[in-house]
């Protein structure tokens, strides 16, 4: 992860930790966000679409689930479509 | 037995009328009242329409959603007669809500976030669901059981279904019934937020594409047969049985398999004692979501067949999703349909939309946009809610033929505790800090008394993380205070006892910090901006929503609102629960919480500094058959003898009389089969207040020789959980849990500011 990923990423986590009300020290970059590690269901990804787009500008409404896996997926979408 | 429950006025306002025979010839023309909404600011969002009654204004210095429902209730009082209330104290009002006065609410939040000082205490009077029954009493003076319904989309209907129950149980004669829902930013983002808004007019089983919300009151006069016969009243139909189930899934969206949905019309059907093949019409939930309108149709089908010999409409794809209200709009139209032989359409069906519809629903009849005139005897009716709620109830022409299921005759027990306070997070903790004489914890600024959950609590209930992280305050205590109450009473919920095992929660402000979360984050960045995590929990049904998924309880599941009594209410309803459906065990809950959004709105109303200090928690209290506990062995803390309450109608806010609550000990104590001079112990209601505490002693008057107990003295007002902890504390006390000789009859006592008292007696077991 270069250093604008990582500032991303970060962002995502700060999102993740305010809006879902999950504790920071359970969220690594890879921790699975909708598998067993952390249980996320489809009302959070709203509130992740929702986050992302107010912090970046970056929508992710309809983009595919592979992209919401991990902290690291998601930065890695929101940094290649940054100011598309 | 007054078993015999009949309809016998009609009030009703909405997107498609202002009066009913306005909105149900409209509904029988399937015109459509969605369109673009005024009252609400849209311009960033995705949908903009809705179903409003732009015609109704709301009247100055009155919130919408009890102005809604006084000028429903106006209708349907006028059109029952005369004599409906010639004995005031034998009338009840009974009303549905969902967001309650978020119109207040969003008001008094834009205030507070332009300056604090500007947003006014009249406002915070407005804002809960406890005001509407409240103003509705009022305007009316009846004086029996007053109560709202807090089960969201269900509540309309669960509303009718507790009238009659109130009825046949012999507590009221006649009973103002009903729902009410105004349009709001609250709900109008909430459901922008879920995606869950349909951009156009929406078109349930068909297109599915998502909801129109809807606004209006509906209300009903249900009445005893005997009453309405005694008085010459005009009956348009009778109530039959109702069902209500919970489905243990997911706190928005319904189980795909509908098996909750098919329960609660199966019971329904079964508590009437007729058949499926019975019912003419069906008044469908159809919100127009794909996951409701797919479990729905699927449970439909499972229970009715496909061959088209009922019909079914949803009369939303023509007023909008009134929420609260909705069940009550619904009641109303399938009352005029029984009493005109003629069914309302579904609307938006487009050439080609049905055959498209035979494929997924054989031949299934959707009654496609104009009203079907045909034999209508039987009637249902169904909603269910956020929370997983389900409510089904049948209305049938007078003198159909009917078997009601028959109530039981058990005696209930308590059977356990679980008790989350500022005395400690266990019924065990409370009992030995009570014994120790210890003090609560209290937050330091605030002065108030204050509970708090952490991981500790929820690992020791087995609720993990990916769970309570998304609980508010009010959804954590419930949650852990119901399932310590299930292993405090050594009940383990299986497949086999899950139906059987129900809620009956009350509060008295709900999730009012959740809900100031959320309304101001759309104040600040838009209703298109409303946070879709939060939104499910502003609903007041979402704290017992939790406890059922994350007990795996599928039983009977409501939600009532009324102040500070709600708590003590809700173990007297769960104890006619019990006699009246097919639970065996019902968790009685009575929560409120603390924070410095309460705190605030206390102090706005000037409730604060004059000796009452305010605490939070939940305390949960199971009530159990007797044939129950006995199966299983069950440790009988006390037994649940009678109930009584009274309502003295006064300005919402205020205390009432004495002599009602007077009143509601005498009836307790007669229900009880005992007099004053049996009472040993008394657990009070009063909470600082100089006037309630006035009330309470000239009550008390004739029971000078009984020991007093005092829970809000030890952890504050904590509203329903103070109320519900008078009679945990009270059945302690007589199970030996709490040191201090009891006696054999304690007496346990509840106020809601706006006038309501109720009263229960507790024997040693």
């Amino acid at each position: 992860m270069d250093a604008k990923q990582r500032e991303i990423a970060d962002k995502i986590k700060k999102i993740l930790v305010e809006n879902l009300r999950l504790p920071e020290e359970d969220l690594t970059d890879d921790a699975k966000l909708f598998g067993d590690d952390i249980g996320l269901d489809s009302v959070d990804s709203l509130e992740i679409i929702a986050g992302i787009d107010q912090e970046f500008g970056v929508s992710m409404m309809g983009v595919d689930r592979e992209h919401f896996q991990t902290i690291e997926t998601l930065s890695k979408y929101v940094m290649d479509n940054l100011d598309k | 037995m007054n078993d015999r429950v009949v309809i016998t006025g009609l009030g009703l306002i909405c997107a498609i009328g202002s009066d009913v025979d306005e909105c149900f010839d409209n509904a029988l023309a399937g015109k459509v009242g969605i369109k673009e909404v005024k009252s609400v600011e849209h311009s960033g969002c995705y949908a903009h329409i809705g179903g409003e009654n732009n015609g109704f204004v709301t009247p100055d210095g009155e919130d919408r959603a009890s102005a809604l429902c006084i000028k429903a209730a106006e209708e349907a009082v006028a059109d029952s007669g005369e004599g409906v209330f010639d004995d005031p104290s034998r009338v009840g009002v009974v009303i549905g809500s969902c967001v309650g006065g978020a119109v207040s609410i969003e008001k008094f939040y834009r205030d507070y976030v332009a300056d604090p000082d500007k947003a006014s205490g009249e406002d915070v009077l407005k804002m809960p669901i406890s005001a509407i029954a409240n103003n509705v009493a009022l305007r009316f003076g009846a004086q029996g059981a007053v109560d709202n319904v807090a089960n969201a989309c269900a509540a309309g209907t669960m509303s009718i279904a507790i009238a009659a129950d109130l009825i046949r149980s012999g507590k009221a004669d006649a009973v103002i019934a009903g729902g009410s829902d105004p349009m709001s930013s609250l709900a109008f983002s909430g459901f922008h937020a879920l995606h869950a808004l349909d951009d156009e007019p929406c078109r349930p089983f068909n297109k599915s594409k998502g909801i129109a919300l809807g606004e209006g009151a509906g209300v009903l006069i249900v009445e005893s047969y005997e009453h309405a016969k005694k008085r010459g009243a005009k009956v348009y139909c009778e109530v039959l049985g109702s069902g209500v189930s919970s489905d243990a899934h997911h706190i928005t969206a319904p189980a795909p398999d509908g098996e909750g949905m098919q329960a609660a019309m199966e019971r329904s059907l079964g508590n009437s004692g007729i058949k499926a093949s019975d019912v003419d019409y069906i008044n469908a939930h159809g919100t127009g979501t794909p996951l409701n309108d797919s479990s729905e149709l699927g449970a439909m089908l499972r229970v009715f067949g496909d061959e088209g010999n009922v019909s079914c409409s949803t009369t939303k794809s023509m007023v909008g999703h009134c929420l609260g209200a909705a069940g009550s709009v619904e009641a109303v139209m399938c009352v005029k349909a029984i009493e005109r032989g003629i069914v309302p359409p579904t609307a938006g069906y487009a050439d080609g939309d049905i055959s498209l519809m035979r494929e997924k629903a054989g031949n299934f009849d959707f009654v496609p946009n104009k009203g079907k005139q045909r034999k209508v005897e039987y009637v249902q009716s169904n909603n269910y809610a956020f929370g997983g709620n389900n409510a089904s109830i049948i209305y049938a022409k007078e003198d159909a033929p009917r078997k009601l299921a028959e109530p039981n005759d058990e005696r209930v027990f308590v059977t356990g505790f679980g008790i989350v306070g500022p005395l400690g997070n266990t019924a065990e903790e409370y009992a030995a800090n009570v014994n120790a004489g210890a003090e609560a914890k209290k937050c330091e600024e605030c002065g108030d008394f204050v509970s708090s959950v952490g991981r500790e609590d929820f690992d020791a209930v087995g609720i993990k993380l990916g769970f309570y992280r998304k609980l508010d305050k009010l959804s954590q205590m419930t949650c852990v205070s119901g399932k310590r109450a299930l292993a405090n009473a050594g009940i383990e919920v299986t497949d086999d006892n899950a139906r059987r095992i129900g809620i009956v929660a009350g509060t008295s402000d709900g999730p009012q910090t959740e809900i100031a979360n959320f309304q101001k984050g759309i104040i600040e960045n838009g209703t298109e901006k409303g946070s879709a995590f939060m939104f499910p929990n502003t609903v007041y049904n979402a704290a017992p929503g939790y406890l059922s998924i994350a007990a795996g309880i599928k039983g009977y599941n409501v939600t009532l609102s009324n102040g500070a009594a709600s708590g003590i209410a809700a173990v007297a309803f769960a104890k006619r629960a019990l006699l009246t459906t097919q639970n065996d065990v019902i968790l009685a809950v009575g929560a409120d919480e603390d924070s410095e959004t309460v705190h605030m709105l206390y102090g706005k109303i000037g409730a604060l500094g004059k000796g009452m200090i305010l605490g939070d928690g939940a305390t949960t209290v199971v009530l159990e058959r007797g044939s129950s506990a006995d199966a299983r062995g069950a440790k009988k803390y006390a037994e649940v003898l009678g109930s009584g309450f009274a309502h003295c109608p006064t300005e919402f806010g205020k205390y009432g009389c004495a002599d009602k609550l007077k009143e509601a000990i005498a009836l307790a104590l007669a229900e009880s089969g005992i007099t004053e001079k049996d009472v040993s112990t008394v657990v009070t209601c009063s909470n600082g207040t100089e006037s309630l505490g006035k009330a309470e002693e000239a009550a008390l008057a004739g029971l000078a020789g009984a020991k007093r107990v005092n829970v809000k003295a030890l952890c504050g007002e904590s509203r329903a959980a103070s109320s519900a902890l008078s009679v945990a504390h009270a059945a302690m006390m007589l199970g030996g849990m709490i040191d201090g000789d009891a006696g054999k009859y304690v007496l346990a006592l509840g106020a809601s500011a706006g006038g309501s008292y109720n009263a229960v007696v507790l024997a040693k077991a």
